[in-house]
């Protein structure tokens, strides 16, 4: 199999003409999205409301947040099936280091501080153990991730006895979820920031290229003598990192430490990545997709809800549109090939 | 890779082979765990035990078996846990809705009902391999996809809650009688163990399946019809996980849309991969994963036994699963690369 992989990512690299073809192709998405607002509109004004625009882009953000840190193993023909129980592990963390911080007598900003570090603390050794059992050990991800999937929801749990974790400080709530800056909602703040930082890392920094080169051609990428071992290792710590990130934000929202937080969240991100263009198969996709499949989903979604449609039908739904999302992804490729 | 190290290499990985081959290293683990166990309590080979063990067991291993096949052949099969409740809810309703037809008639709506349960496994395995061996959709989205879908439809159909109705012969005669001392579901497993065996050693079919995970391009080449054989894969998975799904509500008594779910896919995936089965594709062996099947069970219940909490529980799974998976590689590594 990985041999026609090689082949498939290779005719990849071959850059491609900026035909009339090519760029409606590549505008499907961008237009399937205004499609879908529009349609939802006639059937419930609501969903053009300002407020409810607002709403779809908070919920946005943290699903943009989570397929941004997908992207990023996915480029190295990785995922993290982890990241759901990553979540689930770090509010639970985070919210427990608040808690015993404030209850042994602490200022508010060591207790914000003890929550910050435990919950990245956390999510750091979650993205080292995978990066350590995918890159040193040669395991492959998706083994190694549902093996710390069980592991991290283990954790999660047990330190929880699977009940919500109170006590999480209202400041901590104020910044990571209720306060604004300059205007904009901090979810929404926090996300922006980070997407332009990881966009910036990865077109710009020689450590975003080797990741493409190692998703198109893991031998040429070797070869060319980058240290794909040590690349890889930090792929999954700043994919778990992400993951933590988000999981302290809705913990923010929630106001507690939620041993479920995660649930379905780690194949939500990789539909997310996927549906906006990011191929599977290594070396394609970047923060604009995952950004642009988050939306996707989240509009799919939220106007399903508006428009009351029954829930169990929208996880009919949402499964049909991943694939087609994916179809149509391949079909882009085959053009401009 | 220099010429010194591909010379030591094969005998170092004979004797690695012949002290914890791949084949001897699960059994040799499974008679240890279950030694230990024997000793440590009495409870452990009391009937009821025993009984409840080889219950999971068999329904466990039926899954992965066609878990099993697909991986071999390259692929992933997500949707299995989703399956188990789709056809376990139907599979009741089709009874009670034929019961309520033709009272008292109970071959006709047992066999409608159980027809219409593996119905849905023969129709999400097409839908399965149709997508990814004619419109070439990676296998790992497909049944992602279609994951989604199926646990939709099975809610959709009971909103959430247990279907009853089922005529009493299918639930006291079959699914929680014994035969031969063994609970049904352990006579059913063996027969789809066997029959998968002779499948994978003896047919075409099961000889393509390898062709097809060793290497999609040399297959091609040596003219085997690649995508009969990736939705004739996908299928089995299906219907397999539909049968799993039937046998669970004869047990239980009701169909219920919570059966399976994302557990049973990922304990199917983890039995299949410590049973040795590549996630490359090309490699493995049905009879020893339906082995680490019983091994993954007999693992769960000697925890519970043990009283290890079960919120911990997932955490020696996944630190076990990742080990097997590592020795794997590492031996692997040991050997020449051709």
């Amino acid at each position: 199999m990985s041999d026609l992989e090689l082949t498939v990512a290779a005719k990849d690299t071959d850059r491609p003409k900026l035909t009339l073809g090519r760029r409606l192709w590549s505008a499907v998405l961008p237009v399937a999205l205004a499609v879908l607002l529009l349609g939802f509109a006639t059937v419930d004004h609501g969903v053009l409301s300002p407020a409810n625009l607002l709403n779809i882009a908070q919920q946005t953000s943290y699903l943009a947040l989570f397929a941004m840190a997908q992207t990023v193993v996915i480029l190295t023909r990785g995922f993290d099936l982890a990241l759901g129980p990553t979540v689930s592990m770090v509010s639970v963390g985070t919210a427990l280091a608040m808690a015993s911080a404030t209850a042994s007598g602490h200022g508010p900003a060591a207790v914000l501080l003890a929550g910050l570090a435990a919950g990245f603390a956390l999510g750091i050794a979650c993205g080292l153990f995978n990066g350590v059992v995918v890159a040193l050990l040669g395991v492959n991800p998706f083994v190694a991730t549902l093996g710390s999937y069980n592991i991290a929801i283990g954790i999660a749990t047990t330190l929880s006895s699977g009940r919500p974790v109170q006590g999480v400080p209202a400041p901590f709530s104020q910044i990571f979820y209720s306060g604004s800056i300059f205007g904009v909602p901090a979810a929404i703040a926090i996300t922006l920031a980070v997407g332009v930082g990881l966009h910036l890392l990865l077109a710009r920094t020689v450590f975003g290229r080797s990741l493409y080169l190692i998703g198109t051609n893991p031998r040429a990428a070797a070869v060319a003598g980058l240290p794909v071992k040590r690349i890889l290792v930090t792929t999954y710590v700043l994919c778990s990192g992400l993951a933590a990130l988000g999981a302290i934000m809705m913990t923010a929202r929630t106001g507690s430490g939620e041993p479920n937080l995660g649930g379905a969240l780690s194949l939500q991100a990789i539909a997310g990545a996927v549906v906006g263009g990011t191929s599977l198969a290594g070396g394609r996709g970047g923060v604009g997709t995952a950004v642009l499949g988050a939306l996707f989903i989240t509009i799919l979604s939220n106007g399903m809800n508006l428009t009351r449609i029954d829930g169990y039908v929208q996880m009919v739904v949402l499964g049909a549109i991943v694939i087609i999302g994916v179809l149509l992804d391949r079909l882009r490729q085959e053009r401009s090939a | 890779m220099n010429t010194a190290l591909v010379v030591a290499a094969p005998r170092r990985s004979v004797s690695l082979r012949s002290i914890a081959g791949r084949i001897g290293l699960l059994p040799a683990l499974l008679v240890l765990l279950v030694a230990g166990m024997s000793a440590i309590d009495a409870q452990f080979y009391g009937l009821i035990n025993v009984l409840n063990i080889l219950r999971n067991a068999s329904l466990l291993a039926i899954v992965a078996c066609g878990q099993a096949l697909v991986i071999i052949a390259g692929g992933f099969d997500l949707s299995v846990g989703a399956l188990v409740a789709l056809a376990s809810v139907v599979t009741a309703k089709t009874m009670a809705v034929t019961a309520a037809a033709f009272p008292g008639s109970n071959g006709l709506i047992i066999a409608s009902g159980v027809a219409a349960g593996l119905g849905c496994g023969v129709v999400v395995g097409l839908v399965n391999g149709f997508c990814v061996a004619r419109l070439k959709v990676s296998g790992f989205v497909v049944t992602l996809g279609t994951m989604s879908a199926t646990t939709g439809v099975g809610l959709m159909i009971t909103n959430g809650i247990p279907v009853y109705g089922m005529p009493e012969i299918f639930v006291k005669g079959f699914g929680r009688a014994r035969a031969l001392g063994l609970p049904t579901a352990a006579h059913v497993a063996l027969i789809v163990i066997l029959v998968m065996v002779f499948a994978q050693r003896r047919t075409l079919f099961g000889r393509y399946v390898y062709a097809i995970g060793g290497n999609v391009d040399a297959a091609v080449v040596s003219g085997v019809t690649i995508q009969r054989h990736i939705v004739g894969t996908y299928v089995v998975s299906s219907v397999l996980a539909a049968l799993t799904g039937i046998l669970l509500t004869a047990q239980v008594g009701s169909g219920q849309a919570s059966f399976g779910g994302d557990r049973m896919m990922l304990q199917s995936i983890a039995a299949a991969v410590i049973g040795g089965v590549s996630l490359r594709g090309g490699v493995g062996r049905i009879e020893i994963v339906a082995v680490s099947a019983l091994f993954l069970t007999i693992l769960g219940n000697a925890l519970n036994l043990l009283h290890v909490d079960s919120r911990l529980q997932p955490v020696f799974l996944g630190i076990i699963m990742v080990a097997a998976v590592a020795l794997d590689e590492l031996s692997r590594r040991s050997k020449p690369r051709v």
